[in-house]
């Protein structure tokens, strides 16, 4: 008997899951292939949302963007609708929130772990989830046609990342495919000042989190796998590292030691995690501008910098 | 007649004598207690777990009645010993540190217990503000 009531539940609750609510879909999207660091990129979603029946909800808009544009602060996301008139403005969710059928995850949570990262290879992205300022009733097999329009201000930095996007509302979250829809329109760029940080194409070394200081933890990673290097054979591979410091002074710790040894993660990637400020003993008074690099084997006979050539790989100590 | 008087009287002065008045007792939040040493079991950057990446083993914090103390610093909210305090006794909802010749800084506090072991939870940012390290902390044997 209880079994049964079970099944009535459960047949009920799909039921009611399939009758109310409604699907959105992103069907077109207009967005540039480049713009030039710190200019304005602007963005044009095209959206479609069928009812089933009734339902009030505020509309939700989130991006996928490289934290450093910090959108949180310099993105404006407004839309237009058949329901509505005017241009509708929409306010950023403060990070935290719970998102609908959520589980108790806010919403950039909930849209890394159901969307993803769009492919983006450095770990320095953020989702970022816009409702609209009112909430709106549509009534029961109804399609509305909406026209999202983003505007972000990109940071000055020189940038390849793959954008993503997001459409859902306030009552059905992401809690089924069809109740939300997404974007990933490919490798966007920005012409910006510095070296390239490419998020699109792997890299043979690359430093997490892309922007520190010198008293973060710090993650070196090289790729072996990305290109054929001096270092394809070795068992084991150390960092040599020179910290250039905010004097213009340079210290290095370039030995083959446990300090230096970076862990094997497979199919020849090596990993390290370090402190800078340990790693190369600095006074308080003392601060690093910068790192140069090379990849080495136990011996210290075959070093790989940049491209795998004799230059050394280099990151910039910053913020922003 | 006189018997069923007596028993109405024993049954009233039962039923009186079973009355007391209810004494109400005010819960009382658990006193939050630091004092002792604290030792690293988990550590995330940006939400990345890297408690077993990074060497956080010989890390200590001790704590006494408002000052503590820091052996083999590791990226931490302070780097040097002083003095600290909760932003509410009773209530905490943030930890504050005081390094000797710096600016207070404070961390949002939590204070899970966890299979029957007290832990610490702070959050904060020794480097870039962007980069968010979160270490749980736990008494150490």
């Amino acid at each position: 008997m209880k079994h049964k009531n079970l099944r009535w539940q459960i047949i009920c609750g799909l039921l009611l899951l399939l009758i109310v609510g409604c699907s959105i879909s992103i069907d077109s999207i207009v967005q540039p292939a480049s713009v030039n660091g710190g200019d304005n990129l602007p963005v044009t979603l095209n959206v479609t949302i069928v009812t089933n029946q009734g339902q009030t909800s505020n509309f939700m808009v989130a991006v996928l963007v490289p934290k450093v544009w910090k959108a949180r602060q310099n993105a404006t996301v407004t839309f237009t609708s058949d329901i509505s008139s005017g241009s509708q403005p929409m306010t950023v969710i403060p990070v935290g929130t719970a998102a609908p059928q959520g589980g108790g995850a806010d919403w950039p949570t909930l849209l890394l772990n159901k969307i993803g990262n769009g492919g983006n290879l450095i770990a320095d992205y953020e989702w970022v989830a816009f409702y609209s300022n009112s909430s709106y009733t549509i009534g029961g097999n109804v399609t509305v046609h909406a026209t999202v329009s983003i505007n972000i201000k990109t940071s000055p930095d020189n940038l390849s990342f793959k954008l993503g996007y997001c459409v859902a509302n306030s009552t059905d979250g992401l809690s089924s495919p069809d109740r939300f829809g997404s974007y990933f329109p490919g490798c966007f760029r920005v012409n910006g000042t510095g070296d390239l940080i490419d998020f699109c194409n792997p890299q043979l070394s690359s430093i997490d989190p892309r922007t520190s200081l010198e008293n973060d933890i710090v993650t070196v990673t090289f790729d072996g796998g990305v290109t054929s290097t001096p270092l394809d054979n070795a068992s084991q591979v150390y960092m040599c590292m020179t910290g250039v410091l905010t004097t213009g002074d340079s210290v290095s710790v370039c030995s083959q030691t446990d300090i230096t040894k970076m862990s094997s993660l497979g199919l020849n990637k090596w990993q390290k995690d370090f402190w800078p400020r340990k790693l190369f003993n600095l006074a308080d008074n003392q601060h690093l501008s910068s790192l140069r690099y090379y990849f080495t084997d136990a011996a210290g006979n075959n070093k790989v910098g940049y491209g795998g050539g004799a230059a050394p790989f280099t990151y910039t100590f910053k913020c922003q | 007649m006189k018997k069923l008087i007596f028993l109405l009287a024993a049954v009233c002065a039962l039923g009186l004598f079973a009355c007391k008045p209810e004494r109400l007792v005010t819960p009382s939040e658990p006193v939050k207690d630091l004092s002792g040493s604290w030792a690293i079991i988990k550590a995330s950057r940006n939400g990345t777990d890297i408690t077993t990446r990074f060497d956080f083993s010989h890390f200590r914090i001790n704590f006494s009645d408002s000052s503590y103390t820091i052996d083999s610093l590791v990226p931490f909210i302070v780097n040097r010993n002083g003095k600290w305090s909760f932003d509410d006794p009773q209530y905490p909802f943030n930890i504050n540190f005081r390094a000797a010749d710096s600016a207070q800084k404070s961390s949002p506090l939590l204070f899970p217990v966890t299979n029957g072991k007290r832990n610490v939870i702070i959050t904060f940012s020794p480097g870039c503000d962007l980069n968010s390290y979160q270490y749980t902390l736990q008494k150490a044997n």
